[in-house]
């Protein structure tokens, strides 16, 4: 797309082996991706169900050496990360090709895969720190891989600043946690973990939770979010939101549920406000978006909320003494980040096809896409349909879990749990009914109706490779979906290894029918699916039965309202689809509108042109992010009233270091 | 008292209808219940218009005769055509009859709609409506009064 070479021009340079060479790099990183997905996908299934497996490699890092545990918790996360990166890599193949990708991001593609499989196998901290980081720096490589337009470097930027911020404060968490433990691998830590002061373990987990809330995309901290992964290449964004958040997700579970809990009650509340608020919040902004791939962004903020929600719940009821439902919680938590992988992977991946094919992401100016891109709609519908939350949709026994657990909270009269429960499944509701919203627009607006733009209707199907990737991930959604039972010994397996959330009880029961031990409820996804499909059949079958005699139809133009034909900008665009949700979360989301009215210079009674503008920025960033970095560029400023640039001053200033060293030292 | 009571008890209290006209066209196939009708204003000085929300009001209650008026053409079983054909809503006038499924009926109301009325000789006019579609019930007057136009619905919808 930014690379797009004249056809003369293209001819000039040698087409034939350029893109040939091309074709051999795309095939080698997708290729590269995509095995490694798959080895993490092996070797996670194994952990999940075998005992813990011990690897240590001392040389690799100096003083602490490198050392791998892989429980069936870890297992969990390198599983899905595998699964993810199995789809993008085959994904890669054809979409490296189409939009001309550079050596450099295909290089590191794979790279930023064994970083994200590395962080759940870590076992000790400097291992940890040194896969995050591996990690972070990766994907920062990929959101610049298109650093020729500037949007993407202010990402870049961005996404640099808040990830090392995040992982500053992991740092200091960790750090604090091995100092007091006494050793720097998580089995010696969570061996000590009891006997720590309080203070450490309230520090502990303020530090973790916004370090890795930051990865998760949890609200105050979720600015980069939608910036980076917007700008970043398709595939990366599917990777970056599938199952990079999800380490976030890992590192609160880890360190804040496994090693250190079971917390007190308000480390539970902490994390279900911070859930709920990032839930709702993300959502809102998802539902007002017109980017389409920003919105789908967004709609991750939304679902990590959801998730840390379950967390909170999980954590809250195991201290009030409920492990039962707490354990229903978990559940509904460690399913959702495994439905989310799956949807949000075809989601992104479709908008890639999308992008690859138009050049857009706006989705003003798309539409019409149902008849060009026949498959790749299908494919957005079915991740839409998950990211909404209905029956049929990956997300949905997800949620009906989550909202179980947050229903059936014991009746034992505890008043934190009486007012939270309440207000988190409002919380819940909201969100699901806002998702249905965000989604009907992101594929109605998107894909249906007629194409807005010329760009969007020379649109042409994506190559067969793109198209297997996001089969792949559609079949995972299926699998959600329709028959969740396929995960429910891995999830049982996860669950054994987390006593302190109630890991040790009955749980949730996964199979035809979905039951919850020790509260009323069960559902039957496949059985539901079953019975809407009879019901829309059954509906089809008495209209034409119905239409029997009735005369044959007439092909007549489409009514447009006495005018000749109808054109693209009669169509409901995503602006006008969100007006109404708009108005009403006024407050919320404080959107900048402006009308303004020119008359003619002759009359000010006759109107010569009205303008409206609108723009919706993130009240949250314009809030919070604006005057600490205005406080931070003060600072600075201040600062470099040091640095003037004489070369007599600088030798001071090391003298006067070396001196104050030396002074300490002794 | 609830309300559906009160209906009960008080009944049907509007005045007796007047003996139903002549049927001048027969009501469209398939129209077993009321007759829907899209109004078109085709160049009215919008007085047809003033007499036709009359005939529709509490008043007059063309309703109670089983004559509606709709927003879709798509859902109509004719056209109500006000005013004189214009240049500029001659194609919209065309397309909206397009837009009726057959078979249709079309009223013209008004001296401008049956013979140009007043803006026979004007600049911007193609002609009455029968001179751009066929026409099936004609309502002279101008304006007609509501009863006039009640008549004439009813002279279609046969009630």
């Amino acid at each position: 797309m930014t690379t797009t070479v004249l056809p003369a021009a293209a001819a000039e340079l040698g087409e034939g082996p350029r893109t040939a060479r091309l074709a051999r790099e795309a095939i080698a990183s997708g290729l590269a991706t995509t095995l490694l997905g798959a080895l993490g996908l092996v070797l996670g299934v194994v952990a999940i169900f075998g005992p813990t497996r011990h690897l240590r490699i001392d040389w690799l890092l100096p003083l602490a050496g490198v050392r791998f545990d892989v429980d069936p918790l870890g297992g969990l996360f390198i599983a899905v990360t595998g699964a993810v990166a199995v789809a993008v890599g085959i994904y890669t193949v054809g979409y490296a090709q189409r939009e001309h990708w550079a050596r450099f991001p295909m290089v590191v593609l794979p790279l930023f895969v064994a970083g994200m499989l590395l962080v759940p196998a870590a076992g000790s901290v400097p291992t940890f720190l040194l896969a995050w980081e591996l990690m972070a720096a990766a994907s920062l490589v990929l959101v610049l891989s298109e650093h020729n337009r500037g949007a993407v470097r202010f990402a870049g930027v961005f996404y640099a600043v808040m990830t090392q911020l995040g992982f500053v404060m992991i740092l200091l968490a960790l750090v604090l946690l091995s100092a007091a433990a006494g050793g720097d691998a998580f089995t010696t830590i969570a061996a000590h973990a009891d006997d720590m002061s309080a203070g450490t373990r309230t520090a502990v987990f303020v530090l973790t939770v916004l370090g890795f809330g930051s990865k998760a995309g949890l609200l105050p901290l979720h600015a980069w979010l939608p910036k980076a992964h917007p700008e970043a290449p398709s595939p990366v964004s599917a990777l970056m939101s599938a199952a990079m958040v999800n380490m976030g997700i890992y590192g609160i579970i880890r360190i804040d549920l496994q090693i250190l809990g079971p917390g007190p009650q308000w480390w539970g509340l902490t994390l279900m406000i911070l859930g709920a608020v990032s839930a709702v919040f993300g959502v809102l902004q998802a539902t007002v978006a017109t980017d389409l791939k920003r919105l789908l962004a967004y709609s991750t903020t939304e679902n990590m909320g959801l998730v840390t929600l379950a967390l909170g719940t999980a954590s809250l009821l195991s201290a009030s003494g409920a492990p039962d439902v707490a354990a229903i919680a978990m559940t509904a938590a460690l399913l959702h980040v495994l439905a989310h992988a799956a949807f949000k992977t075809l989601a992104f991946l479709a908008a890639g096809s999308v992008l690859a094919a138009t050049g857009l992401r706006d989705l003003d100016k798309l539409g019409g896409l149902a008849r060009r891109m026949p498959v790749t709609t299908v494919m957005f519908g079915i991740g839409a349909l998950g990211a909404s939350g209905l029956p049929m949709g990956a997300g949905f026994v997800s949620e009906w879990i989550l909202f179980q657990s947050l229903i059936h909270s014991p009746p034992d009269g505890n008043t934190l749990l009486a007012l939270a429960m309440p207000l988190s499944v409002g919380a819940v509701a909201l969100t699901t009914g806002l998702g249905i919203a965000s989604m009907v627009k992101a594929f109605g607006v998107g894909f249906l109706a007629r194409p807005r733009s010329v760009a969007a209707e020379d649109a042409r199907e994506s190559p067969m490779s793109m198209l297997t990737g996001m089969g792949l991930a559609a079949a995972a959604c299926a699998v959600f979906a329709f028959w969740p039972a396929l995960v429910a010994p891995a999830l049982r397996g996860v669950l054994d290894a987390l006593p302190e959330v109630g890991g040790d009880t009955a749980g949730v029961q996964l199979a035809t029918f979905l039951r919850l031990p020790g509260i009323d409820g069960s559902l039957s996804p496949a059985l539901l699916a079953v019975a809407l499909a009879a019901g829309v059949l059954l509906a089809f079958a008495a209209s034409r039965w119905g239409a029997r005699h009735r005369p044959a139809p007439v092909e007549v133009p489409l009514w447009a309202c006495g005018a000749e034909t109808l054109s693209p900008r009669m169509q409901y665009t995503a602006t006008s689809f969100a007006e109404p949700l708009q108005r009403v979360f006024d407050n919320v989301l404080r959107p900048d509108t402006d009308v303004e009215v020119t008359h003619f210079a002759e009359s000010q009674y006759l109107v010569e042109k009205v303008t409206f503008t609108t723009r919706l920025a993130d009240p949250v960033e314009q809030r919070l992010y604006t005057p600490v970095v205005g406080a931070v560029i003060a600072l600075a400023q201040t600062v470099r009233r040091a640095h003037n640039g004489s070369v007599h001053l600088y030798l001071l200033y090391g003298a006067i270091g070396l001196l104050v060293v030396l002074l300490v030292a002794q | 008292m609830t309300w559906i009571g009160k209906i009960r008890r008080v009944g049907r209290i509007v005045e007796p209808a007047p003996a139903a006209p002549e049927p001048t066209v027969a009501p469209p196939t398939g129209v077993r219940g009321s007759l829907q009708l899209r109004h078109v204003d085709a160049g009215s000085c919008n007085g047809c218009e003033l007499e036709l929300a009359g005939a529709f009001s509490p008043v007059y209650d063309a309703e109670q005769y089983g004559a509606r008026l709709i927003a879709s053409p798509r859902h109509a079983d004719g056209l109500i055509v006000t005013g004189v054909v214009t240049h500029n809503m001659h194609e919209p006038l065309l397309n909206t009859l397009a837009a009726v499924p057959e078979p249709r009926v079309v009223i013209a109301v008004g001296d401008c709609a049956c013979n140009r009325g007043v803006f026979a000789t004007a600049y911007g006019v193609v002609g009455s409506v029968a001179d751009v579609i066929d026409v099936d019930v004609q309502v002279p007057g101008c304006p007609p009064t509501p009863d006039q136009i009640v008549t004439a619905l009813r002279s279609v919808t046969g009630k």
